[in-house]
């Protein structure tokens, strides 16, 4: 029965992995920014949520509050710093490094308030775990969040990007940003809006994930890169396939736990993504879609 | 004097790595954040040859750990810059964390997190060069070539289209240049200064760990070339040595000693972003 508990564990992070994925595309296909600062921003999000509950404010109203939070540092970072460098007409390298910066400021400044050292949500519920089929999986309730969020916030970005006005919107800048200009659909206004939803959805993800494991400053660059490699592969602008690759690689680094030590997985991720770009550079949806 | 000519001899060889953070970021334009792991592998490398049962002599375990590099960028290299420089950008995160979890995790070979201890210093015809004062020769020599090095390629024609490249690449491959190939070029000649230069770093040290060649190791380098200035060989020599001093400023503010590390971090952060935002193309660079 190993092997299905390693199945589940690793749909419940490629749940996670999937929505960083999904976020992070959202920024990158709509304002072609290279946003390493996401990662700054999920560990952000699991840090506002255990101040909150552990100063005594109840669960549910305390995650709200961390997202909303989220949202308003990524709005912040897109006016305050990207709109100004655009200003400047700076190179998309010269954006690069900035997000570089930014994270760092992220990351030390939670180091500097929280030290290093791993924290624990101290709710009691978060440890509670079910069995299934006889205790031979087990779940905790921070997993079956997870999995009922993943799930959920998929579809949800699907139909909104799709059905809803600023969803078209969104779309329509990503396309076209001189045309949607042109036609007044503010390229500025919207990519900020794009940044306060991608960076609530991973401040959710931090939450969800620091509800598990614990919370640690420097622990975001390594989910967000495999996020990216998940993007990439996926193929830029699909949202389905950046979640399906990231499902697939997370699986297949939880049953690489059978035959090799998980320090490795890293390594999995990455020699995936070598695999994708020497033989499917345009990512998976190339396979059916005949753009 | 010796923690003055330590500083020196640091500054040395990160101006070495800096040279090869500036090749691939200034002049070609492509992002890499791997600076790092590379310097890690040449040390690494070095140290694994020159502790060996038959002690390897200094030049040649030098020679070895910077060509290895040079394969290990090239082999990394070919295929994310056939697709597009976004590409490079994961390929390069990736590979700084996959070589952090090998330096961590691969015990036999990198002693793990405890790091390798015992780098014999080198000797030159029975006189160690053991001291900082007396390695200075040797990290000043070494960087020096490397200097002249940078500066003869930005003036010969293969330093004149990877400018041109960044300039415009579409343009470059009409008139009939291989782009990838001159890219790839770049990327090996870096991975060649950075392997070089951790062999100098794991002699110097005598002692070497993981914590050197990580992500922040690799944020440091990169703060060093864009705040030094990128695209000009002075920039790549003001900027360590810049860098390097700014901690010992920081060592004035009274700050408890856990906090220390991440409030250098901080400050590297806040400097990226204001010299990106206000002055882009660093101290004496060109613009980014």
């Amino acid at each position: 029965m190993l092997l299905s508990q390693l199945l589940i564990n690793g749909l419940v992070t490629g749940c996670i992995l999937g929505l960083i994925a999904i976020s992070w595309a959202l920024i990158y296909s709509t304002a072609g920014i290279f946003h390493v600062a996401h990662a700054g921003i999920y560990t952000l999000g699991g840090y506002l949520a255990w101040s909150l509950v552990t100063h005594g404010v109840p669960t549910l109203p305390a995650f709200i509050i961390a997202i909303a939070i989220c949202a308003l540092v990524g709005a912040a970072i897109q006016t305050q710093l990207y709109n100004r460098l655009a200003d400047r007409q700076a190179t998309p390298l010269v954006i690069l490094v900035a997000s570089l910066g930014t994270l760092a400021i992220i990351q030390n400044t939670i180091a500097m308030i929280y030290t290093t050292n791993i924290l624990q949500f101290p709710l009691g519920w978060n440890r509670a775990v079910i069995g299934i089929a006889n205790n031979s999986i087990r779940l905790s309730y921070p997993q079956i969040l997870t999995l009922f969020a993943g799930a959920a916030l998929c579809l949800g970005t699907i139909c909104f990007t799709r059905y809803t006005g600023l969803g078209k919107r969104i779309r329509a800048v990503a396309n076209n940003p001189f045309l949607a200009d042109i036609t007044r659909l503010r390229p500025r206004q919207t990519y900020t809006y794009v940044m306060a939803i991608a960076s609530g959805m991973v401040g959710l993800c931090g939450i969800l994930v620091s509800l598990d494991f614990g919370l640690q400053p420097y622990n975001g660059v390594l989910p967000l890169m495999t996020a990216t490699v998940a993007v990439f592969a996926g193929g830029i602008g699909s949202t389905l396939g950046a979640f399906a690759v990231a499902l697939i690689l997370s699986v297949l680094e939880n049953l690489a736990l059978l035959v090799m030590p998980g320090e490795w997985g890293v390594a999995i991720a990455f020699g995936i993504f070598i695999v994708f770009m020497l033989f499917l550079p345009t990512g998976l949806s190339s396979l059916y879609s005949r753009r | 004097m010796d923690f003055l000519f330590s500083y020196l001899v640091l500054a040395l060889i990160y101006v070495l790595v800096g040279l090869s953070t500036n090749l691939l970021v200034g002049i070609v334009g492509i992002f890499s954040i791997s600076q790092a792991a590379v310097f890690g592998v040449g040390a690494y490398i070095f140290a694994n040859l020159t502790m060996a049962a038959t002690s390897m002599p200094f030049i040649l375990a030098l020679a070895i750990a910077g060509g290895a590099c040079v394969l290990l960028n090239i082999v990394v290299s070919l295929p994310s810059l056939r697709v597009s420089g976004d590409y490079f950008v994961v390929t390069s995160f990736g590979i700084q964390l996959v070589a952090s979890a090998v330096f961590v995790n691969w015990v036999s070979g990198t002693g793990g997190a405890n790091g390798l201890p015992g780098i014999p210093a080198p000797e030159f015809f029975g006189f160690a060069l053991d001291t900082p004062p007396r390695y200075v020769v040797v990290a000043g020599l070494a960087t020096g070539l490397g200097c002249l090095a940078f500066w003869l390629m930005m003036r010969s024609p293969f330093g004149r289209l990877l400018r041109a490249i960044r300039e415009d690449e579409i343009a470059i491959a009409a008139v009939g240049k291989q782009v990838l190939g001159a890219k790839v070029a770049a990327a090996a000649l870096a991975g060649g200064f950075g392997g070089v230069a951790g062999g100098i770093f794991a002699a110097f040290m005598s002692f070497i760990d993981p914590y050197s060649f990580d992500l922040d190791a690799s944020i440091l380098l990169l703060s060093m070339v864009v705040i030094g200035g990128t695209r000009t060989l002075a920039g790549s020599i003001v900027g360590p040595f810049v860098m390097l001093a700014l901690p010992q400023i920081l060592t004035m503010i009274d700050i408890p000693s856990t906090m220390a590390a991440p409030a250098r971090q901080f400050a590297y952060g806040v400097l990226l972003i204001v010299f990106m935002l206000y002055r882009p193309q660093g101290l004496v660079g060109e613009r980014l």
